[in-house]
């Protein structure tokens, strides 16, 4: 499964000495179903950085907010965005 | 981890929603969170539209959890092997050489490239925790954060390097490196013979993660 999608978002998940970081389970589902639905939908990694970015600046900041919770909750919305991009076709 | 307002109709929390709460979970010893509702019915549509399945999703969480791959690595030393300017760069100043492939980042640190030749076998640890130079090696085996490899490793290298099935002469001298929060080490495993004529890309696939903890050496060329 080492494709160039799967290697450039592991590089950028959260991680703690290099392993990912998931505060509660419902995280590692949305990074699965992510990846699996980009690839199904072909959107490419650009595309991906650019939308999962925006949902990111959009999220608010909360200091007691586990990182990786900030991150997957942005990862959903971001993912809601592109799954709703692409539903007119 | 865990959300603490286990309580009815307690609205400390910000959520803005009114009076929306899932009135069927009051009783849950875990409270679902809104976004993990959200999470749940995203995927529940994906899988309706046919986009995904659990068992695909299933595959790529195991994928992340357990082994992102040495690959980076792998990189790193075939070009070493194949070039010299880029190996005498790599021992210099290994962070820059290895960012010159563009591998790195945050969780990069210092990277120092430790070099086996013929009388010298380098292998790393993290005697403390599991400090490991992910980004070119990807995650660490559950092996290297083991108290036996951590602790055995430092005192008696040669019988731990050959359980492994490294057996290593004894006038090679082993060089143990503990990894920190600040340092990480990459071992430069030796070039295997019958090499000579291979490029970049198929000397990659020989480098195996072990050959770069140190653990092993790199892989010989498939007899053709």
């Amino acid at each position: 499964m080492t494709d160039a999608l799967v290697e450039a978002l592991a590089a950028e998940i959260p991680r703690v000495n290099g392993e990912p970081v998931f505060a509660e389970p419902w995280q590692a589902r949305a990074l699965g179903m992510g990846v699996v639905t980009l690839r199904a939908l072909d959107v490419g990694v650009v595309e991906w950085r650019d939308a999962l970015a925006a949902a990111i600046a959009r999220h608010p900041f909360d200091a007691a907010e586990p990182a990786a919770t900030a991150y997957y909750t942005a990862w959903v919305a971001a993912l809601e965005g592109v799954v709703a991009s692409r539903d007119a076709a | 981890m865990s959300h603490d307002h286990d309580h009815d109709h307690d609205h400390d929390h910000g959520h803005g929603h009114g009076h929306d709460h899932g009135h069927d979970d009051h009783h849950r010893p875990r409270p679902v969170s809104a976004i993990e509702l959200r999470t749940q019915a995203l995927e529940a549509l994906l899988v309706a539209k046919g986009l995904v399945s659990t068992d695909a999703v299933d595959a790529v969480i195991d994928y992340y959890a357990t082994d992102v791959g040495p690959q980076n690595g792998a990189r790193v030393i075939a070009r070493a092997w194949s070039d010299p300017a880029y190996r005498r760069r790599l021992f210099a100043d290994g962070s820059r050489a290895i960012a010159e492939l563009g591998f790195g980042g945050e969780e990069g640190h210092t990277m120092v490239a430790c070099e086996n030749t013929p009388s010298v076998h380098n292998v790393i640890v993290c005697t403390l925790c599991s400090c490991y130079p992910w980004p070119v090696l990807g995650l660490p085996p559950s092996w290297y954060k083991s108290l036996p490899y951590r602790a055995r490793v430092v005192t008696e290298p040669r019988a731990v390097l050959s359980e492994f099935g490294l057996e290593l002469a004894d006038d090679v001298e082993i060089r143990v490196w503990d990894s920190t929060a600040e340092v990480r080490y990459l071992v430069v495993p030796m070039r295997p013979a019958g090499t000579e004529a291979m490029d970049e890309d198929a000397l990659a696939t020989l480098v195996t993660r072990d050959s770069m903890i140190g653990t092993g050496r790199a892989l010989a060329p498939a007899a053709t």
